[in-house]
């Protein structure tokens, strides 16, 4: 029996999670296992996803770009010499296309401490039908006025604290249970939204 | 704004319980769309991955549109090659005419998710036809004339 065949009865990857699970599929795709990608694109792609929306790009837009990264993955497995590092790099290349599909619009806004004032939202209105409370919608109202840069990095945040996401944290350097600055910011800007919509309410 | 005086208190979230509310909001309002997973999938089907990706060019009127398409123009751009297609529901299948620029005699190639491809040569003009395609994902495959392994394809997309 071949080596293919043994992996497609028991495949290596079986009971394993998270950036073992990633790098056990990346090294049977390389062989040309064609399960091992299939289980990595619906492992990932919520990863991917999120960078393309935390970029403001529309549904459609992310979605192409959610299709090019895997493409440029798959075409080029052999520029990724080290399976762990699989998680970054999908961060990384979204990013580039991320910014390559929104060549034409302005860039985002800096994150400075004035920033809540009036920043374009590029995220869908809130959805009243999925948000059943009057705080949930508020808060993702809030999240909707941040600047793109904190939206993205929220985003990641929220993945990187998953236990299957463990690999995005240990890629950009986010210790579990620690809030670096940058995300400290974006999360008292959030908060000063929320105090303000909520100041109303 | 005194924060300490404001009603119920519900108004300041610690930073980990304000992650954990927008974690369960974003799975809700802004997962990705149903569908997704299996397009990638199918788009990487190919028995040849060594391809060069073209992507799909909307016009700013069409952005927001949705990602399935019934009829009209859809062009798809990659480096130096334009692959323009035009659909024309024909009942449950749909004409494809096709325009590639530059023009050349480029293998296309249609594949349609549990429908098998069908395949054409373009006109020196870079214009082909398909007839009677089915629908459902969509992929196109460029076998560009004058090089040796050049492939270009196009995302997975419903049409």
């Amino acid at each position: 029996m071949t080596e293919a065949q043994t992996a497609e009865a028991d495949p290596p990857w079986e009971g394993l999670h998270g950036p073992e699970l990633f790098e056990a599929c990346l090294l049977a795709a390389r062989a040309g296992n064609r399960l091992a990608m299939n289980r990595l694109v619906r492992e990932l792609t919520p990863l991917v996803w999120n960078v393309a929306r935390g970029h403001g790009l529309d549904n459609h837009t992310a979605e192409d770009v959610v299709q090019t990264v895997w493409l440029a993955l798959f075409s080029h497995l052999d520029r990724l010499r080290e399976p762990k590092a699989l998680a970054g790099w999908l961060v990384t290349t979204a990013r580039n296309e991320s910014q390559r599909a929104n060549g034409r619009k302005p860039a985002p806004v800096p994150l400075t401490d004035e920033m809540a004032e009036a920043v374009v939202s590029t995220q869908p209105a809130p959805e009243a039908e999925a948000l059943r409370t009057e705080r949930d919608r508020r808060i993702w109202a809030a999240f909707g006025k941040l600047p793109q840069r904190c939206q993205e990095i929220l985003r990641l945040t929220v993945l990187a604290g998953r236990a299957e996401y463990r690999a995005v944290a240990e890629v950009l350097r986010m210790p579990r249970g620690s809030i670096g600055p940058v995300r400290g910011r974006c999360l008292k800007t959030m908060r000063d939204l929320l105090d303000i919509e909520g100041g109303s309410a | 704004m005194n924060e300490t005086r404001a009603p119920g208190g519900a108004h300041h979230h610690d930073d980990e319980a304000l992650l954990a509310d927008l974690g369960r909001i974003l799975d809700l309002v802004d997962p990705p769309p149903p569908g997704l997973v299996e397009r990638v999938q199918f788009a990487l089907e190919l028995e040849d991955l060594d391809v060069e990706v073209a992507r799909w060019e909307r016009p700013d009127h069409l952005v927001g549109v949705r990602s399935s398409v019934d009829q009209g123009t859809i062009t798809f751009t990659v480096s130096d090659l334009t692959v323009m297609i035009n659909l024309t529901r024909t009942g449950r299948c749909h004409r494809i005419d096709g325009w590639l620029v530059p023009a050349g005699e480029h293998g296309v190639e249609i594949r349609v998710a549990e429908h098998g491809s069908v395949s054409t040569v373009a006109d020196e003009g870079g214009r082909f036809v398909l007839d009677e395609v089915p629908r459902g994902n969509t992929q196109i495959v460029i076998s560009v004339a004058g090089f040796g392994h050049r492939t270009v394809v196009t995302p997975a997309v419903v049409l």
